[in-house]
């Protein structure tokens, strides 16, 4: 029988009620063994790795960051009071400074240097004494006796936000040029008074302090949690995000990065869809193995792993390869939130040690928190020898130079710091003697040289100068960066700055940009914008030229009143697009109309401009070009889309005869005749009436057209579309279609007489499903939902769409609760029980964890009417509208699964909250801010469509209570699949068969839905009639399962030779140059067939192969794969063994 | 480190400052009963860890008046027109925050200081509040009309919000900087800046009737040469040190109508148990009034943990027992000087 699982909720209330564990146990059951042992034996280390514990409580509880001093002794802050202090508690929080005085690998001393902190989330020994951040204030304490306790306090910095305890300033580091780095996350505002004035960061973002002069600024924006940063050898920075999911992050002045406020341009991370994290390192030094030195190591803590990644060059950035794990356990409260290498060479990670991880979404005294324990470790590797550290402090300075070019990271960063406390003339006296060591590249000697003598404050600019000639592009772009703090007060800068811009690399380009974005000089951007001349634009180089075009706008703009500044019209097209404004406008038509901007690119971009833009005038101008003989109808096609914007975004339309759009009305093209009904109704065109009205009516044929027809005539307005569309949905006898939209329509016109319409049509609705989207057209007015149950109170309705219907109103931002009670009465709906009483949930989790299978978990979630794949990803595969699951079950109990299942409003993921813009009209939308600028608001809805909302017609914007998620999307499982599908999510990320292996698993496809042509073809030409660009071919997404496989048996079944029945599904991977790309593929293989492009690739028996795919024509590279069902072909794997330098996955959306 | 008595401390502004400029003489401020808020920033938010404001004040007054109570609503980096308070939003939700503030805290007498933040960075903007970021960036003249400007605003607030206990209003103007030398930046031109300021401000005090305390004169502001400075009274040029703030709070009281003799020898036990007591309050008050987490207790997020809310006024009794101590400490204070 099968039975709802609410239906059962009576059943587990029995169950409940015979357990006789109290519901504080209950949370409690799942605590992993607090044994040192417990945790040793829960490793799996990569191949050749050992490791052993370097310290644990009581000398160290939750541990939060820790770094080295020049020592060799590791200072390690940690926080029993997080997350928050309770009213009476003293602020205890601890420095503690852990030494090894006998070389053994495990601290044999230590001593608590502090015991008077309030969270401190970030220690960094130096300057003679230790920088802490200590909630809201940067502290300096130094120990002045010799006794290694604090006796002296300083604030250094004060004025850092604290409203969240997890994102308090963090991530401190020395630079190599002497300067502390150090971060804060997303719900972080600070505002400092700087010697040099004000400086205020509101949200996430990368600052950098200069101790000495006491200069804090401002480098980059952006990340959620920005909880770790690592310079590589030739002092970039790269940082990572506890709850972004975008593994590594190339950063660079000015840039900004995801939920920055108020940002209109954001840049990716180097690897979408990767576990989030907390710190990162380089792995550096003669003791790392050959294959992971250079590797930069970062803590997936929700995973309980470390995960490594390679990065290669890429145009002015870097792709970034996830290889194996440096480490992962199976132990539930290992939680690494810090890497460091340590003086020996060997690798040190901090273990926070805690079953809990979460701070918004489990209660701040929930019995389960960790307060008493924390573990620090240390990783060798066998056959290679340990490091033996040098005596920084008795070293000499020309020693410590030495010491600076070590191969060991560490050590060239503690001599950089040592170096700080010497005299600056004895240091730059040994700096000028000083040459460099055996197998030192000369160019990161010189580099070195430059950094010490910043750290010394008296930077040698010649030096710098010099390298900027360099044949090597990185010690180019170091020297730049290097060049950027000061450049103000450089003289040297603007022209090197200029040089930097005509260079052959693209990242020497880009910080050419950064360098003049410091300066004064009029002409920067002028200069800046040379760098778009004779190189490929990527993103990265394009952001920073699209910064500095918005933030020296006033350099620029009176000269391009009357001319052009710049070297041509693209540099032109890309500083007005940039700055979003009404400059320059008749010299870019002109030059539109003269075909000085002739590419499709050139068209989109001056169209989309103009649009937001342009005046009456302009647009006309614009739709002139439109119709000019000969245009190419894409060109035509953008501009209608462009016009439409700016007749719906801001009431605008051409100033000549608009009439002339009626020969776009006869356009057979869909995007062409959408632009033009839309244009049709906002111009109000009565001559385009009919036509529109013929198209709508042919809607049961072509329902796209009809719908774009109908947007006009709503638009067209006035008795005849209201009097058409009441005649339509009164009339019993129309198409179901036609009724549905005509009381969508008449809903978007007016909500009351639309709901007037709505109950007669709705208990018409096919299967008590709400095919066409009639609740939604209400909900998405302010006035709709009550208009709605208005109209209901009396009425009786099915209750399988009036079940649809508390679906959708119970998920919406308005949180319509009048609704849903007036639809739960026509309907006759008891309301579902969501909430679970303790007894129950512990009940529950009982079952979870004896009766729930993961793997039948996860073919439930797979299922499509669950569509959980609609909007979360596992490791990158799947929607982006709610959070990635690929670690939820290492980091979340299982009672927060259940309750966030059952009741998806009750916890919300930050970054997650829905947004509710109410405009000046009534409509509504909810969703997530994609990104703002000044005129206009563009909010990602449920199912990922971007609305562009103008800022003036906003009546009010407000974060909604109400998750995304809608409630009741479990009602339909049985009680027994719910539980599966609970152990399933708990399982994900724990060590096992559901943590998304590091694996270049191909992880985005599409699947081919069956169409008539094939079983007719198939038997003529085979299986190569999938890879042909059959027009109306039609492919949906599918994404592979944790392990990486795509499930056959899934499939849509397409109808193949007889009884043949076949899965067949395609991918895209990018690959940059010619030559061999290797490929593994894993399934039945003797039931496969595989094409590259057209060209089919024969496959061995057997259930795993090796190929290589001999690319001829570099790009874009096709995979389609056609399956046997039923056949005992489970799943297929194609992964991609080359690194992503060779070969780079392509996501759905860029299918 | 011990903090330097405060002979030592006075011999050495005494060099600084040269002479102390001479001030208008004016009627003792406090009365008993009274409940100071402080209203700035970075000045007034350390002044908590320092606590030589308040004990300077309690002294000051003598054993007559009794029962009186601060609350420090300093906030680094803030601006007249609300900059830090606003979380979230924009600065006019940080001035909502303020006004709630001081309709919790209940005042009679409101310190407010601001001008520092806005003096420093003339040329770069000071305030991200949409009506006058710009103003703000566009030269001293513009930047000191729309301090002025926001200031009186921020006095109406004050007016408006404050309940009917409230008395008076103090404006003080921000102490001068200091030249501490490379590589710090020379303050010559912005300790110029802040006099204009200062005169706005003091102005600003006449136009409104309102007490108007110097501690840029008495402090040495307007024979400042550029001559590095020494001892130095600050950290970096700009954040008072702990010396540094027990001149502040001398000078602070005399220019509130207390004489130097109403000033005591820091030395005393009894006195250092006062100022303990105060820092321990102004720690309690903190966690109360500006707790961490407020995304979750209140803003938000607080569906996730506002259940928790429920212990931030759980620091009010405690508040109230350190209350009990810095009068009881005030008393021996008098005892010993008495003996004295």
């Amino acid at each position: 029988m099968k039975l709802s699982f609410s239906n059962r909720v009576a059943t587990i209330l029995t169950l409940g009620a015979i357990t006789s564990l109290s519901h504080a146990q209950n949370g409690l059951r799942g605590i992993p063994d607090t044994a040192v042992e417990a945790q040793l034996n829960a490793f799996k280390l990569i191949e050749g790795a050992k490791i052993n514990l370097f310290a644990s409580e009581p000398a160290v509880a939750n541990p939060t960051h820790m770094n080295w001093d020049q020592r060799g002794r590791l200072w390690v802050v940690s926080s029993p009071l997080y997350p928050h202090i309770q009213p009476g508690q003293e602020e205890q929080d601890k420095i503690v400074i852990l030494e090894d005085t006998n070389g053994d690998g495990v601290a044999d001393k230590h001593t608590d240097f502090a015991t008077n902190l309030h969270i401190p989330t970030a220690v960094l020994p130096g300057d003679g004494g230790v920088y802490v951040a200590n909630s809201v204030e940067v502290l300096f304490l130094r120990d002045t006796d010799g006794d290694d306790v604090a006796d002296e306090r300083k604030v250094v910095l004060s004025g850092f936000g604290t409203e969240d305890t997890h994102h308090l300033l963090h991530t401190f580091r020395w630079g190599p040029e002497g300067m502390i780095w150090m971060n804060q996350s997303i719900y972080i505002h600070t505002h400092l008074e700087t010697p040099y004035g004000v400086r205020r960061l509101l949200g996430g973002g990368m600052w950098h302090f200069r101790p000495e002069t006491r200069r804090a600024e401002v480098f980059m924006k952006g990340l959620v949690n920005s909880w770790g940063h690592v310079f590589d050898e030739w002092g970039q920075s790269f940082m990572t995000d506890g709850a972004g999911g975008q593994g590594i992050n190339y950063v660079f002045p000015r840039s900004v990065f995801l939920s920055s406020p108020g940002a209109s341009r954001i840049l990716p991370g180097l690897n979408p869809g990767q576990p989030k994290h907390c710190g990162v390192e380089a792995l550096t030094g003669r003791h790392v193995p050959d294959t992971l030195r250079g590797a930069l190591a970062a803590p997936d803590f929700r995973g309980s792993r470390i995960n490594l990644f390679q990065l290669t060059d890429k145009g002015s950035a870097y792709t970034s390869t996830q290889i194996a794990d440096l480490v992962s356990s199976t132990h539930g409260a290992f939680r690494p939130i810090d890497v460091k290498m340590g003086p020996d060479g060997a690798v040190y990670i901090a273990d926070w040690y805690n079953p809990i991880i979460q701070h918004g979404e489990v209660d701040f005294r929930d019995p389960r928190r960790d307060h008493a324990h924390g573990r620090i470790w240390r990783i060798t590797f066998d056959g290679k020898e340990l490091v033996k550290a040098p005596d920084l402090v008795k070293a000499s300075e020309a020693d410590l130079i030495q010491h600076s070019n070590a191969p060991e990271g560490w050590t060239r960063e503690a001599a950089t710091v040592e170096l700080r406390a010497r005299q600056p003339e004895a240091v730059q006296a040994a700096l000028e003697s000083a040459r460099a060591p055996a197998g030192v590249d000369p160019d990161l000697f010189a580099l070195r040289k430059v950094w010490t003598s910043q750290a010394l404050q008296r930077f040698d600019a010649a030096g710098a100068a010099a390298l900027l000639s360099s044949s090597n592009h990185k010690a180019r772009a170091a020297a730049l960066r290097a060049i950027y703090y000061d450049a103000a007060t450089n003289p040297e800068a603007l022209s090197l700055a200029e040089k930097a811009i005509a260079d052959p690399h693209p990242q020497v380009r880009l910080w050419g940009v950064s360098v003049l974005a410091q300066l004064s000089s009029p002409d920067t951007v002028k200069i800046a914008l040379g760098a778009l001349e004779g190189i490929e634009l990527d993103e990265f180089l394009d952001f920073a030229l699209w910064s500095i075009c918005r933030e020296h706008a006033d350099r620029w703009t009176t000269a391009a009143q009357t001319g052009n500044p710049f070297a041509n019209t693209t540099q032109l097209l890309f500083a007005v697009r940039a700055l979003n404004q009404a400059v320059a406008v008749p010299q870019i038509l002109s030059a539109l109309g003269s075909g000085e901007l002739p590419s499709d690119a050139q068209v989109t971009g001056v169209a989309d401009w103009i649009s937001k833009v342009g005046s009456a005038a302009d647009l006309n101008a614009l739709f002139e070009f439109a119709l000019t003989e000969g245009a190419k109808p894409a060109h035509q096609t953008t501009i209608l889309q462009a016009l439409a914007n700016a007749g719906s975004l801001r009431k605008l339309q051409p100033a000549g005869d608009t009439a002339r759009l009626s020969r776009f009305l006869q356009s057979p093209d869909l995007a062409t005749f959408t632009g033009a009904a839309s244009l049709a109704g906002l111009w109000k065109l009565e001559s385009a009436r009919e036509g529109l009205r013929a198209a709508f009516l042919n809607a049961p044929t072509d329902e796209a057209k009809g719908r774009a027809a109908l947007e006009g005539l709503i638009a067209l307005g006035g008795p005849p579309t209201a009097t058409m569309l009441d005649e339509i949905a009164k009339n019993a006898q129309s198409d179901y279609l036609l009724r549905s939209l005509a009381v969508i329509g008449r809903t978007k016109m007016d909500p009351n007489e639309g709901a007037k319409l709505a109950v007669a049509v709705l208990t018409e609705a096919p299967q008590g499903k709400d095919l066409h989207g009639i609740f939604d057209a209400f909900l998405a007015n302010k006035q709709g939902p009550v208009a709605l149950s208005n109209a209901l109170s009396g009425a009786t309705l099915p209750q399988a769409i009036a079940l649809a219907g508390v679906q959708k109103a119970s998920s919406a931002a308005t949180k319509p609760e009048a609704l849903v009670a007036a639809l739960q009465k026509a309907g006759t709906i008891k309301p579902m029980k969501m909430a679970l009483t303790p007894a129950e949930m512990e009940a529950m989790m009982k079952q979870v964890a004896t009766l729930g299978d993961p793997h039948a978990g996860e073919v439930i979630y797979r299922r499509t009417a669950l569509q959980c794949v609609v909007c979360h990803a596992i490791g990158g595969a799947g929607g982006v509208i709610g959070p990635d699951m690929v670690s939820i079950g290492a980091s979340a109990p299982v009672d927060y699964l259940i309750e966030s299942l059952l009741e998806p409003s009750k916890k919300i993921k930050e970054g997650y909250h829905t947004t509710l813009v109410t405009l000046k009209n009534g409509d509504s939308f909810a969703g997530a801010i994609a990104r703002e600028d000044t005129n206009e608001l563009v909010v990602r809805d449920a199912i990922g469509k971007e609305n562009r909302i103008p800022k003036t017609e906003i009546a009010s914007n407000q974060i909604s209570p109400v998750s995304l998620m809608p409630p009741g999307l479990t009602a339909q499982l049985r009680e027994d699949e719910f539980i599966h599908l609970v152990r399933f999510l708990s399982e994900l990320g724990k060590d096992g068969d559901f943590k998304t292996p590091s694996n270049r698993f191909i992880r985005h496809w599409q699947t081919l839905m069956p169409h008539p042509s094939t079983r007719d073809r198939i038997g003529h030409y085979g299986s190569k009639i999938f890879t042909e660009a059959v027009s109306d071919y039609s492919w949906a997404p599918v994404y592979a399962t944790v392990a990486g496989a795509v499930p056959v048996g899934e499939l849509p079944e397409i109808e193949g030779r007889g009884k043949n029945r076949l899965g067949v599904a395609r991918t895209f991977i990018e690959v940059k140059n010619a030559g061999p790309v290797k490929l593994r593929i894993t399934g039945k293989l003797a039931d496969l067939d595989l094409f590259h492009g057209e060209t089919e690739i024969a496959m061995p028996d057997g259930a795993e192969t090796e190929i290589t795919l001999d690319v001829k024509e570099p790009g874009r590279q096709k995979l389609t794969f056609a399956g046997l069902k039923g056949s005992g072909i489970e799943g297929v794997t194609v992964e991609v063994l080359d690194d992503a330098s060779r070969a780079e996955l392509v996501e759905l959306n860029n299918f | 480190m011990k903090s330097p008595s405060f002979i030592t401390v006075l011999s050495g502004l005494l060099t600084f400052g040269g002479i102390l400029s001479a001030q208008e003489p004016t009627a003792p401020l406090l009365q008993s009963g009274d409940r100071i808020v402080l209203v700035g920033n970075t000045l007034f938010e350390r002044a908590r860890l320092f606590g030589q404001i308040e004990t300077t004040l309690q002294i000051a007054t003598g054993p007559e008046v009794k029962g009186i109570t601060l609350r420090n609503l300093g906030w680094s980096g803030d601006s007249v027109f609300g900059d830090s308070r606003s979380y979230f939003g924009p600065p006019s939700e940080g001035r909502d925050r303020l006004a709630r503030n001081l309709g919790e805290t209940n005042p009679s007498v409101v310190l407010i200081s601001y001008g520092t933040e806005a003096a420093m960075s003339v040329d770069q903007g000071w305030t991200d509040d949409a009506a006058h970021a710009a103003a703000t960036a566009a030269g001293i003249e513009a930047s000191r009309d729309v301090f002025l400007a926001g200031y009186e605003a921020l006095i109406e607030l004050v007016r408006k919000s404050s309940g009917e206990s409230l008395r008076e209003i103090v404006l003080i103007s921000p102490p001068p900087l200091e030249n501490l030398g490379a590589p710090l930046p020379d303050q010559t031109e912005n300790n110029r800046r802040l006099a204009i300021f200062r005169d706005g401000i003091r102005d600003l005090a006449k136009k409104n009737s309102l007490r108007f305390v110097d501690l840029f004169a008495q402090m040495g502001g307007d024979s400042f040469k550029g001559g590095v400075a020494k001892p130095a009274l600050t950290e970096d040029g700009v954040h008072y040190s702990e010396a540094g703030h027990a001149i502040v709070a001398r000078e602070l009281a005399k220019g509130l109508g207390y004489s130097e003799g109403s000033l005591i020898d820091r030395n005393l036990p009894a006195y250092e148990e006062l100022k303990a007591a105060v820092i321990e309050k102004d720690r309690f008050f903190f966690h109360r009034w500006r707790p961490a987490n407020e995304t979750y207790l209140f803003l938000f997020r607080k569906h996730e943990q506002g259940q928790n809310a429920k212990e931030i006024p759980m620091f009010d009794p405690l508040i109230v027992a350190e209350e009990k101590k810095i009068e009881e400490a005030r008393t021996r204070v008098f005892a010993g000087m008495t003996r004295n």
